[in-house]
């Protein structure tokens, strides 16, 4: 049974590499090959790459000073970090949220069986991340000093221990989210805040890991003799890495015996939380005076009522909308300084740091993207807006709509903050304040556009068509695309016409584009909506 | 008040609804029943605009729903079989939304809402998110939704699932009293006994045919309506 339900759960989570599920038939063999070389040039060539290069900075100073466990130490470190994050909401997700889980429980199906094939595949997912950092890590220590048995043996043993600890904390967490998540349902804006905290606390960790990375390079020998004093299994949990078979027994039974508890406590309360539908407190009904809206109003307001009730949506498609005021706060302290610097290395194309700074506005007003999977997301609920007296065009239109109100605001008060400090006379100090705006609204028509071209409504998990859908995907690459013409344009030719007129080229593009666009929405879109079952 | 003129309607190679024609008149509770796959949803959805169909003509009160959709939708309501709402927002918030496209008064809205709430016991249950809803409560949120508005033609697909006893009990009385006052239904159902009490017309489709159609008396003679579905069945 065990092994039937762990090809269940390995197939459903690379059955997108083999299913086309909007056409309702499996891919054909070019299609298949060609996914799974772009996986494997994900993995391998730039993740794998990236440690590659860890790899061989530190490696060569810290064997020199005869520190070789403090290369494992912080190589293991490194690989739980990506194996951990990488499968933490993997292990909350397939655990606890699995669509399953009821009828797989209904079926004479021990629930250890249940949970053991979920972990597997957590656990492979898992595995699959902290490769790219542990096979670059062996290879590359391997070939500096040298190939013995002890040390393949110590190597193995190490991936095996690694690969229990990135269990460990992936289901400690994932426990730690189902157990938060109970909580919280129901409270969308709460689940968005916890999020985001955690996704700062993250990166902002990432971003200051190049400094750690120096600082221990640097004073190498210090820290290990300080880990040594007052930290000494970690001192013996990089000497397993590289080689000592003693430590390697200690830790491996250690962590067998612990990942057994997690199994155990796991399999204690699953079913208690994989079924239980949270606490929701009972909201009397009472009669509150209501104004009437038009139909448009209408519309719009129930965009954003699945707007601000759903943390996917919100966290996937609105994250501008939080970064452009807290970019707007960094333009007033730091912006000045970038200007100067920008204006100083494209010393020869004059103009180009107003173009570079608009570029990063309109980069960050590409993150509130509320337009895109909006046709989506009707799912098997479109049969209202299908039945009811409103056009497919006003229909459309209360989805761009929204995206421009949630996304216009922010980037005035960020273009606002860069213009004021921006080089440049007036009349460019005002195209670097409307462009973004103007490019808003060009960005919601547009993908209002794909959204009604590419929609997928049959789904049972809010994130395919939030994230994991093709208008996604088109989005975000014709946004990079757009950016990236925007400013190689100018850097290329562009400069030779100025700042001012290159800005008002855009200003034009942008604007008759969406006029374009929603022309289109108004004929073209409105039929393929009503077509849409 | 709907006038179906040889709707076909094709999904690859099956043909799903084939040449079928129904006229159903103010005053009428039209019941439509066929085997599973025969075509009644297709043909509901075909009719309501859900669905584009390949030939024929659809007609609500004189207006095609090709031509002018807005117009026919305007004066008619649907209910699916499976009544997917907005699980993100309340009862009460649903309501006043279907409220505002249709343009119902508030004053109106209020006094409806509170008499359908009351008469299906889910007043205490508007200010909940409707995720929280059962399957019934789901199905008498959408009954009042369609009922709000007061339209002429009403198009249910298995009204009648996952409804209570007293809920049925309730939406017959309701479809009656609709009919009387000069409005239309037209309505799919499996539970042939209710067809039978209910319905003054029954058309019954095979295989995406009508094969037949009329007063309820002319159509089941002295036999049992459910004698005679399962006779059509068999040929």
């Amino acid at each position: 049974m065990l092994k039937t339900l762990v090809k269940k759960q390995i197939f459903e989570v690379f059955k997108s590499y083999f299913y086309d599920a909007k056409r309702n038939r499996m891919r054909s063999k070019p299609a298949i090959a060609a996914r799974i070389v772009f996986f494997v040039v994900i993995m391998v060539g730039i993740l794998g790459g990236i440690f590659l290069g860890l790899s061989f900075t530190m490696c060569g100073s810290l064997v020199t000073a005869g520190i070789d466990w403090m290369y494992y130490l912080i190589m293991g470190c490194v690989a739980v970090f990506l194996g951990s994050f990488g499968s933490v909401y993997n292990s909350y997700a397939s655990l606890y949220l699995a669509k399953d889980n009821e009828l797989l429980l209904a079926m004479p199906i021990p629930v250890r069986d249940v949970i053991g094939a979920r972990l597997i595949n957590v656990y492979l997912l898992g595995v699959m991340y902290m490769l790219t950092v542990l096979i670059p890590a062996d290879i590359v220590y391997l070939v500096l000093t040298g190939i013995n048995v002890t040390k393949v043996i110590g190597a193995v043993l190490f991936f095996l221990c690694i690969s229990a600890i990135v269990m460990l904390i992936s289901c400690g967490l994932g426990f730690v989210i189902a157990k938060i998540s109970l909580r919280l349902k129901n409270k969308s804006l709460i689940s968005v805040f916890v999020t985001l905290a955690g996704v700062v606390a993250y990166f902002t960790f990432y971003f200051r890991a190049g400094d750690i990375v120096k600082a221990l390079l640097l004073n190498a020998p210090e820290y290990a003799a300080f880990i040594k004093r007052y930290a000494y299994v970690l001192y013996l949990f990089g000497c397993f890495g590289a080689g000592s078979l003693l430590w390697a027994g200690v830790f491996t039974t250690s962590f067998a015996g612990l990942c057994m508890v997690i199994f155990h406590l796991i399999l204690k309360s699953f079913i208690s939380i994989a079924t239980t539908s949270g606490k929701m407190e009972r909201v009397a009904y009472k009669v509150i005076r209501y104004r009437q809206k038009a139909i448009p109003q209408a519309l719009l307001w129930k965009e954003f009522q699945k707007f601000i009730t759903s943390p996917t949506y919100m966290l996937n498609c609105g994250l501008g909308i939080i970064l452009m005021p807290a970019a707007a706060v960094f333009m007033m302290i730091k912006g000045r300084g970038i200007i100067d610097t920008l204006n100083e290395v494209f010393v020869s194309r004059p103009g180009s740091a107003d173009v570079l700074i608009c570029t990063g506005i309109i980069f960050m007003a590409a993150m509130v993207d509320t337009a895109m999977p909006s046709v989506s997301l009707e799912g098997k609920s479109l049969w209202i807006l299908k039945t009811m007296p409103a056009s497919a065009g006003k229909i459309l239109s209360a989805k761009a709509l929204l995206q421009i109100i949630l996304s216009v605001p922010p980037a005035l008060i960020l273009s606002l903050c860069t213009g004021i400090i921006a080089d440049g006379s007036a009349l460019c100090r005002f195209l670097i304040i409307i462009l973004p705006l103007s490019y808003a609204a060009f960005a919601a028509v547009l993908e209002t556009a794909f959204a009604v071209k590419m929609p997928i409504l049959e789904w049972t998990n809010e994130n395919v068509p939030v994230k994991q859908c093709g208008a996604a995907f088109i989005t975000v690459i014709s946004f990079w695309a757009v950016s990236i013409l925007f400013a190689g344009g100018y850097m290329l030719v562009g400069y030779h016409l100025g700042a001012e007129v290159y800005l008002l080229a855009w200003e034009l593009l942008f604007v008759l584009s969406s006029i374009a666009i929603t022309k289109w929405l108004d004929t073209e879109g409105a039929r393929i909506f009503a077509e849409l079952n | 008040m709907l006038k179906i003129e040889h709707l076909s309607k094709t999904y690859g190679t099956k043909r799903a609804v084939d040449d079928l024609s129904l006229h159903i008149r103010p005053g009428e509770i039209f019941g439509f029943i066929g085997h599973n796959g025969a075509g009644k949803s297709t043909t509901l959805k075909s009719a309501v605009g859900i669905l584009q169909f390949d030939e024929g003509k659809v007609y609500i009160d004189g207006k095609s729903i090709i031509d002018s959709p807005v117009e026919c939708k305007k004066v008619m309501a649907y209910i699916p079989d499976n009544p997917d709402l907005y699980d993100f927002m309340s009862g009460i918030k649903y309501l006043n939304f279907v409220a505002d496209v249709y343009g119902i008064s508030v004053a109106d809205r209020q006094e409806k809402i509170n008499k359908y709430a009351e008469m299906f016991e889910i007043t205490k249950d508007l200010g909940m998110p409707i995720s929280s809803y059962s399957h019934g409560m789901k199905q008498k949120l959408a009954l009042i939704s369609a009922w709000m508005h007061d339209p002429k033609l009403i198009i249910m697909d298995e009204p009648f699932v996952g409804l209570d006893p007293k809920a049925s009990h309730l939406l017959k009385e309701m479809m009656r009293e609709h009919c009387d006052k000069g409005g239309a239904i037209f309505f799919s159902t499996h539970v042939l006994e209710v067809a039978e009490k209910l319905c003054d017309k029954v058309a019954i489709i095979n295989h995406g045919r009508l094969v037949k159609v009329g007063k309820m008396e002319e159509v089941k003679g002295d036999d049992s309506l459910e004698d005679v579905f399962l006779e059509l069945e068999a040929v």
